[in-house]
């Protein structure tokens, strides 16, 4: 079991804490746009019907998360958001497995 | 932030990345060419996708793991079942799916607070928990809850003893955390569709407690 107990994490993450407050509980949209759900349902579908492993989406989805170096003491609402991250993450699996 | 914010509002960063409509247009165009690929290819279909938001939204949410910390609040032998060996008690009550294996629970005790993270992406379990909030997914709860835990369970308003300690579980693609939160006293003896009520989304990521009536 992993339980984590602090420095042991740092160099796995490298996001160091700093000052930008949380959202609180009402922050709890999933969706904000349709587009969101649509890319969302796809890769699911895809997988079920057997097209990829679901580890294999999981793995491309932190890379790309990782790629765009958003910590909490560096917000950047600039760059892209979550679903930004899934939708390149779902393009570039479905151009790895040809489909696209 | 702008001082014309209503106070309602949550400081979310992720609310200050809203796209702006040309972007918006484009990952729409973007999501629409890969759907209409797909179902001229034979590999989705329009209303299988349809079916498929609808059950992700709807069908699976925290409801179905406030069933299941109930249960576990008032039958002692699926609540040691449940902390043996979760997935196979989860799917007793039926819950089970993507994202839904390799569950582990793990029980708040006076002297042990439990709070759940995924450090790398978002992973989360859906089938008790549905998708997770935007807070979940973004990188300051995902970095933070690690390195000052208390401070950020305060900004959820959860304040825990001093002498409670909190510990923090990265959920992975092996591992799928969900905290089993303690009983609060003043419902002891209520029944099993009462207890379900108490049981909120932020007790079983750790975030919160359920609440007390």
């Amino acid at each position: 079991m992993n339980n984590l107990k602090g420095s042991q994490v740092k160099a796995e993450i490298s996001l160091m804490g700093g000052g930008d407050s949380l959202p609180r509980k009402s922050g709890d949209l999933v969706f904000h746009d349709g587009w969101e759900k649509r890319a969302f349902a796809m890769a699911i579908a895809l997988h079920e019907s057997g097209y990829y492993q679901w580890e294999e989406f999981r793995s491309i989805l932190i890379s790309e998360i990782n790629s765009s170096g958003e910590t909490a003491a560096n917000p950047k609402p600039e760059e892209p958001g979550y679903y930004e991250h899934w939708l390149s993450s779902l393009e570039k699996l479905l151009r790895r497995k040809e489909i696209l | 932030m702008s001082s014309n914010h209503k106070h309602s509002e949550p400081a979310n960063p992720y609310l200050e990345k809203r796209r702006n409509g040309e972007e918006t247009s484009e990952l729409e165009k973007r999501v629409s060419d890969i759907e209409a690929l797909l179902i001229s290819k034979g590999i989705v279909s329009k209303e299988s996708l349809d079916r498929m938001i609808e059950i992700y939204e709807n069908d699976l949410g925290p409801m179905n793991g406030a069933r299941v910390v109930a249960k576990a609040w008032t039958d002692d032998e699926f609540k040691s079942r449940l902390l043996q060996d979760g997935t196979s008690a989860i799917g007793e009550l039926g819950f089970s799916g993507l994202q839904g294996e390799h569950m582990v629970v793990i029980e708040n005790t006076p002297e042990f607070h439990n709070v759940v993270v995924c450090t790398l992406c978002s992973c989360y379990p859906w089938p008790v928990l549905g998708l997770p909030p935007s807070w979940y997914k973004d990188a300051p709860y995902r970095s933070r809850i690690v390195l000052e835990p208390r401070k950020v369970l305060e900004e959820f308003g959860t304040f825990l003893p001093e002498d409670q300690e909190i510990r923090v579980w990265d959920s992975s693609a092996e591992i799928r955390y969900m905290v089993l939160p303690r009983q609060p006293d003043q419902s002891k003896g209520a029944s099993e569709d009462k207890l379900v009520g108490l049981v909120t989304r932020d007790s079983m990521i750790g975030v919160g407690l359920p609440k007390s009536s």
